[in-house]
């Protein structure tokens, strides 16, 4: 790894945890409400940065990644409502985590070894077909009558500390603002230092050149199987954060409307940094609740308006374009003369 | 006999239609290698065309023939606006299209509700087929639909403008160099697919109900079947909207509407990962 390349990671880490201590110390400053307003938007930021490790990191464009976050949401609610077939004493919300992880994980594997494996799909052909998936999955869910059908699950309960339920329940503003902060702190970590490994930089070698890479003797199919099913463990976790906190699991949230969405937050944020495109989902989701009131039906058009320009003249995306002109003064600043 | 024959017309008239979809689809992709997600919303828009010129007083017969032209223009402002700018980043024209789409969608809520509208059926008279009575309408829809797709294959295959945007499809650097103006076939091959789009939503307005969300349930079977007949080639597509519309609409028929979807939408994926290229195989040399 360059030297450049890290002191380019220096500009990122020190802006994430400048980030981090400033949500750190929000709930001080702002109403309560808010506080569980926003705690929420961390499941969504969580749930960004899967996409951007799939699509901004490793080039595989996921029109479909609501399916692995929704995937997650139910694992969770059936778990934790004792729904699962066989178990129904089983309440846990640690199991109902595992699952919610490990559920959306093995699905994107099969689903992976399927279209990448032996020649496989790519690029565009790859995106319309996971769009595809998302639809069938939604139209599973909405037919599938044990979970609710069209109606979904209804209350979820929220975590619970005991090991099967009887614990103490995360419900007030406060725990679930720093339970979810800290998920999504550690989910980002993770996959940043992911990114970084020498397996991260296969992955980014994919997204650049993958007849190169192949060509390197890296068995590129394998790599992005096992990079999609790590973007959809991270999407099935943050699915189940979410539910734990809405209550409420329906199959909008596993079809076409919130992939749409989660593209939407990763682009405008920033698809090539985890930071950017965390921070996109929470931006996104704060203007919509402060202007969709104000703006009503023209909310929809501004951030479909803001999303074309951005794609077209922000590449980095908004919050990507200020961490990349940092990094380049950062870069200008160190440069021996 | 009878009923065998009216579920064929009936298969006949989604296929015709999807075809209508696909080919401005693979069109616009072929020529230009831009994916375009706002194509169901152009679809949208000539359904609306329609509604509105209805609205105005006009009778459906002239929203059938502003349908094309009002999306043919609102193509070529897309292309001029946005498309040429991004045409050469592959992904991102996906992104860029989605976010028009959803532009569209949006503009649609605010000028006409978001909710549903239907447009009246210009054909009262059915006709005897067998015995058995069958729309008049329909009839017409699939002869405009044979007429379109007809002078599409002569525009490509029998024009000088087809032969430029052949070559162009063909490789596009070598027929720029031949002094073949490429924005040109470009501005115009974007208007092109937009109408085609535009007018399937025209023909198709007083047989399904109108709303701004309509456009999707036709992108994505269009893609499929685009995908499925094989790119690169006029052909491919339409066998691809042959096999997809026909496998969604039978199955429809004989089993259930809620399944036809599931069932084309698997089917669709595991022929495109089965084969890649596509049913019809284009011969296209790899560059």
């Amino acid at each position: 790894m360059s030297g450049r390349e890290r002191r380019g990671h220096g500009v990122e880490d020190g802006a994430g945890l400048l980030v981090l201590v400033l949500f750190a110390v929000l709930p001080l400053v702002v109403e309560e409400w808010l506080v569980s307003e926003i705690a929420i938007y961390f499941a969504y930021a969580l749930f960004a940065g899967s996409l951007a490790f799939v699509w901004g990191h490793c080039g595989l464009l996921s029109l479909g990644q609501a399916v692995f976050f929704g995937t997650g949401a139910y694992a969770m609610s059936l778990v934790t409502l004792g729904m699962v077939p066989g178990a129904e004493g089983v309440v846990s919300t640690w199991l109902g985590f595992a699952a919610a992880v490990i559920v959306p994980a093995v699905l994107a594997n099969l689903i992976g070894r399927f279209l990448f494996l032996a020649g496989g799909l790519h690029g565009a052909f790859f995106g319309i077909v996971t769009l595809a998936i998302a639809f069938i999955v939604e139209r599973l869910a909405i037919n599938w009558d044990y979970a609710g059908g069209l109606n979904g699950l209804m209350n979820v309960p929220p975590i619970n500390t005991g090991l099967n339920g009887g614990g103490a329940e995360v419900f007030d503003a406060w725990p679930l603002y720093y339970t979810n902060l800290a998920v999504l702190a550690a989910g980002v970590a993770v996959l940043s230092a992911l990114m970084r490994s020498r397996y991260g930089l296969v992955l980014r070698a994919i997204r650049g050149h993958e007849a190169r890479t192949r060509m390197l003797g890296y068995d590129t199919a394998r790599y992005k199987v096992s990079a999609f099913t790590i973007g959809a463990a991270v999407a099935g976790l943050a699915g189940a954060l979410f539910v734990t906190q809405f209550g409420f699991v329906s199959p909008p949230l596993i079809g076409f409307g919130l992939s749409a969405e989660v593209l939407i937050w990763v682009a405008v944020g920033g698809r090539g940094r985890l930071l950017a495109a965390c921070l996109g989902a929470i931006l996104v989701r704060w203007a919509e609740s402060q202007f969709s009131s104000l703006l009503g039906e023209w909310w929809l058009l501004v951030l479909g308006g803001v999303f074309v320009v951005v794609v077209m003249y922000l590449p980095h995306g908004l919050v990507g374009e200020v961490i990349v002109r940092l990094e380049r003064a950062a870069g200008r600043r160190t440069r021996p003369s | 006999m009878a009923d065998a024959l009216i579920t064929v017309l009936d298969a006949s008239n989604y296929v015709l239609i999807l075809m209508l979809v696909a080919l401005g689809l693979a069109i616009v992709f072929g020529l230009m290698n831009v994916i375009n997600m706002a194509h169901g919303e152009f679809m949208m828009l000539g359904a609306y065309t329609v509604l509105t010129v209805e609205r105005a007083g006009g009778t459906y017969w002239l929203g059938l023939v502003a349908a094309p032209l009002v999306v043919g223009a609102v193509g070529l402002l897309v292309e001029e606006v946005v498309i040429r700018r991004i045409y050469h980043r592959f992904l991102d024209t996906i992104l860029a299209t989605w976010g028009l789409s959803l532009l569209f969608k949006q503009a649609i809520v605010l000028l006409f509700g978001p909710g549903s509208f239907s447009v009246t059926t210009p054909m009262d008279l059915s006709v005897d087929i067998l015995g058995t009575p069958y729309p008049a309408f329909r009839l017409f829809i699939m002869a405009v639909a044979v007429a379109t797709v007809a002078f599409t294959f002569w525009l490509f295959f029998r024009t000088r403008f087809g032969l430029a945007a052949r070559g162009v499809i063909a490789n596009r650097d070598m027929a720029s160099c031949l002094g073949i103006d490429t924005r040109r076939l470009d501005r115009l091959t974007f208007a092109y697919g937009a109408a085609l789009a535009g007018l399937a939503g025209a023909v198709m307005a007083p047989m399904i109900s109108l709303d701004p969300q309509m456009g999707l349930g036709y992108l994505v079977p269009a893609f499929l079947a685009i995908l499925v007949g094989g790119l690169g080639s006029i052909a491919g597509p339409l066998a691809g909207a042959a096999a997809v519309g026909a496998t969604d609409n039978l199955t429809a028929t004989f089993f259930s509407p809620v399944w036809a979807q599931l069932v084309v939408f698997v089917t669709a994926i595991v022929v495109i990962r089965v084969l890649p290229r596509g049913l019809v195989a284009a011969r296209r040399r790899e560059s």
